[in-house]
């Protein structure tokens, strides 16, 4: 048929973004996308742009919670959770940053500087536990 | 950049329930970008400098701040790791990273008059 005649070239419909391995790079990616579609936001009085923007920041904080909860359930083991104590809590403070107090129900770019700087505390132990 | 037809076949969940994957698509290339349709896009390369692949992906809109760029979308803005224009490093996109317009998308199975199951073997189907 067509594709006999035309030669076929493969388009990505995937996630271009690190996926299969466990890195806090994907939940800062987002929270990263989070903090610039609030800055769009607040530049823009078209209310069609705004509201389709605002309901992409909820999705994206969802996949921050979402790619947070991996690295907690998943990747992190008992061990560490005894060498790092506060490990609970970052995750804890961290997703509900990311949450309806946080950047899912509002547009508050201080709460995405708090997830992000949040998401780099859980980094610099994840990178800890890499290297040890 | 010359204006021809070419077929695309999809990869991946990004722009479902529109699209799925191994879908075929027939694509202008070199056409102008239309709005609310889906082209083939050259998404710029990730924070690492690693190139993406090309992409297809919905546009749009014109983006707010600069209206001769476009802003591309995936259907599917749930999937983990969804990579387009709302993404930190990669915004709207130039004219020249629009590579073709998606026309239509080629039946899965041609069911001609006369034949009995598309190209599936007999007692093939598993359902």
């Amino acid at each position: 048929m067509l594709s006999r005649i035309f030669r076929t070239t493969e388009v990505s419909a995937h996630c271009d973004l690190p996926c299969g391995v466990y890195d806090p790079a994907q939940a800062r990616i987002e929270a990263q996308s989070i903090k610039a579609i609030i800055a769009k936001v607040a530049d823009n009085d078209d209310p069609d742009f705004r509201t389709r923007a605002i309901l992409i920041k909820e999705q994206r904080s969802e996949l921050v919670k979402h790619h947070l909860w991996v690295l907690w359930t998943d990747y992190f083991k008992a061990p560490h959770f005894e060498k790092y104590p506060q490990l609970h809590t970052l995750f804890n403070e961290a997703t509900k940053l990311a949450g309806a107090t946080g950047t899912k129900g509002e547009l508050d770019a201080g709460k995405a500087d708090e997830l992000l700087a949040k998401i780099d505390e859980i980094d610099a132990i994840f990178k800890e536990t890499k290297a040890a | 950049m010359a204006v021809g037809l070419g077929v695309v076949v999809v990869r991946g969940r990004s722009m479902e329930p529109t699209l799925h994957t191994g879908d075929r698509m027939v694509v202008l290339r070199g056409a102008p970008p239309r709005l609310g349709r889906l082209a083939i896009v050259r998404l710029p390369p990730d924070d690492d400098g690693v190139p993406r692949p090309l992409a297809i992906k919905r546009v749009t809109m014109r983006d707010p701040a600069d209206r001769t760029r476009y802003w591309v979308e995936s259907d599917n803005q749930g999937l983990l790791g969804v990579a387009d224009s709302w993404t930190h490093g990669i915004g709207s996109l130039a004219r020249d990273q629009i590579r073709a317009l998606v026309l239509f998308r080629i039946p899965q199975r041609l069911r001609l008059p006369g034949s009995r199951r598309g190209r599936g073997a007999p007692g093939a189907d598993a359902g």
